[in-house]
């Protein structure tokens, strides 16, 4: 495995505010990255840091190019979706891929086309005419195209309805995702994406909180429901958030041993979703 | 990377479509024009009908010739006029927009730099428009000369002679490409200073542009009494060192006219020489192209979030 991305001390302040806080991580190529946050976290700094389109302190390579500095040569080989808004209203799809293909080195208009013949996007309409997820589709296409070593995406999938959403991340695995190939994406619907993910970051107030492979997780976190007696003695193993269900104590526990816990009530690995609100609370206590 | 700056001035094209189409709409109202103008001439008399076009030379080769030149003319300004408009509101929009609809993101999605970016911007609006607008003249008198031939062909004048033979067409169309051409250079430091509100501004790029231009001419003839910055900044429009200097009294002096060379060439009048060694145009171009870093920088540093 070789690091696609390396952070070291990567800040970002603006003014007195620091929005990305002495960041240290690395991704490792043909991984899926999801990487989770609040509004304000830091999430978009930090990708827009990644992309070249923001400076930052610390030092910041990917695929071993200075972000920033670098830029052109480092967008050969990244692909990026900010957001399904972002393609102009005023171009014609045909348009769109000449220009793509006249910029983009790495770009093959036969393979957006065969994408393109799958769905129901007409080469002559314009954006503006498109549904917002034909426009998702459009974009993807485009990306799918693109013969990129890493594709970022931030909130991908945002307004769109549930068949989309699930038909852009399938069309993402199934068409584009081999082991040659990195993706790292950030949303608020965790839940949807986080079986396709290998590994998984989170982010708050600027700091990472939690950088770990998905299959460590379970080593790692445990969660307990418990009641009555087992609860107290639950909770004399020091659980990091604690919450009330149906009459029951549920519990999450960071690196105790599950045998600890066995016996005490019915015990899970917690949802990615669950363990974000308990790690960002800790954080905030 | 000319590829790249092709691909990009065709986007231009593409996003700011009445680049092509004003030269297209100058082009049919005055075609409708002058379709109108000899219809109407026509009906009224005769003699104006021939006198104007000189079907039967009736009033002389000078009038004609003038008449042909006026024309000419007449409707190249009207296409300059429109250029001058169409490149204010270009400029100011072609950084402008891209944020406002959050395009930008995309765009800088794709590698191309910043730079090559904002160059092609430059380029559309200092030559693109220009060149544009000179296919836009010929083509506009090509179409109506047709016209016109063709009428006093019907009236029983030999059109061939009497309109193609009678003024340098070709001199004059080098002399509207040649004026075009220059305008756009001259008025480079405008284009720059338009391409950086564009780039920098949150609102009301025109507002924005012109509001601290005029407020300075003000101050400074308020505080300062002078009117250097008038002068030399607002007043460039009028002050562009091509045209040689034009006896107007003689310009219109029926007797004057006879000196042909006046009437069917305004090639005569323009002093390329004059332009080219002329410190004012290279330091608009130094100017133009510190503006236009701006816009770069502006581009490259801000947070769009």
């Amino acid at each position: 495995m070789t690091s696609l991305v390396s952070a070291e001390g990567v800040t970002k302040s603006f003014g007195s505010f620091t929005a990305v806080d002495n960041v240290s991580f690395e991704i490792e190529s043909g991984r899926i990255l999801g990487l989770i946050g609040p509004n304000g976290a830091g999430k978009t700094t930090l990708l827009k840091a990644l992309l070249g389109l923001t400076d930052c302190e610390g030092q910041l390579s990917v695929m071993g190019l200075d972000p920033f500095k670098q830029r052109k040569k480092l967008m050969q080989n990244i692909c990026f979706i900010a957001d399904v808004a972002v393609l102009p209203r005023w171009i014609k799809v045909s348009q769109l891929l000449d220009y793509v293909e006249a910029v983009h080195p790495n770009f093959s208009r036969k393979r957006a086309n065969e994408l393109l013949q799958q769905t129901k996007i007409m080469s002559g309409s314009k954006v503006k005419e498109l549904s917002k997820g034909m426009v998702t589709q459009l974009h993807l296409s485009i990306i799918m195209s693109i013969d990129a070593k890493l594709l970022v995406l931030d909130e991908p999938t945002l307004g769109l309805d549930i068949i989309f959403r699930k038909e852009f991340y399938a069309n993402l695995l199934n068409d584009y995702f081999d082991e040659e190939r990195t993706i790292l994406v950030t949303t608020h619907q965790v839940e949807e994406v986080e079986n396709l993910l290998t590994d998984i970051m989170f982010i708050n107030d600027g700091k990472i909180l939690l950088n770990s492979p998905m299959d460590a997780l379970a080593a790692t976190y445990t969660e307990v429901s418990a009641s009555g007696d087992d609860a107290d003695r639950a909770r004399g193993l020091g659980p990091i958030a604690e919450g009330q269900m149906f009459g029951k104590s549920v519990m999450l526990f960071e690196g105790v041993d599950r045998e600890h816990l066995e016996g005490l009530g019915d015990i899970r690995t917690p949802s990615v979703a669950d363990l974000f609100v308990a790690k960002v609370k800790g954080e905030r206590q | 990377m000319i590829n790249h700056q092709l691909a990009l001035i065709k986007r231009e094209i593409w996003e700011h479509r009445s680049i092509y189409v004003t030269p297209m709409a100058i082009a049919s109202i005055v075609t409708l024009g002058v379709l109108a103008m000899l219809m109407f001439a026509s009906g009224f008399a005769a003699e104006l009908d021939v006198a104007i076009f000189g079907a039967q030379n009736i009033v002389g080769d000078n009038e004609r010739q003038a008449v042909l030149t006026g024309f000419f003319l007449g409707t190249s300004w009207v296409f300059i006029i429109a250029l001058a408009i169409l490149t204010v509101f270009y400029s100011l929009d072609s950084l402008y927009a891209e944020r406002k609809d959050k395009s930008i993101l995309f765009w800088r999605s794709l590698p191309v730099t910043d730079a090559e970016t904002v160059i092609s911007k430059l380029l559309t609006a200092v030559f693109v428009i220009p060149a544009v607008t000179v296919v836009g003249i010929v083509v506009t008198h090509l179409i109506n000369l047709i016209v016109v031939s063709i009428w006093v062909s019907m009236k029983g004048g030999d059109g061939g002679v009497l309109i193609w033979q009678s003024v340098s067409f070709l001199d004059n169309w080098l002399a509207a490409f040649i004026v075009v051409i220059a305008s756009g250079i001259w008025m480079s430091p405008f284009i720059g200073w338009f391409l950086l509100v564009s780039a920098y501004t949150k609102r009301s790029p025109l507002l924005m542009a012109f509001m601290p231009l005029i407020l300075i001419g003000l101050l400074e003839g308020i505080i300062l009494r002078t009117h250097v910055f008038a002068d030399n900044v607002l007043g460039r429009g009028d002050g562009m060192p091509l045209f040689r200097a034009v006896d107007i009294e003689r310009f219109f002096d029926e007797e004057q006219w006879r000196v042909a060379e006046d009437a069917t060439s305004l090639l005569v009048h323009l002093d390329i020489v004059q332009f080219l060694a002329s410190p004012a145009v290279w330091a608009g171009v130094v100017v133009c192209g510190l503006l236009s870093t701006g816009a770069i920088y502006v581009r490259r540093f801000r947070d769009e979030s």
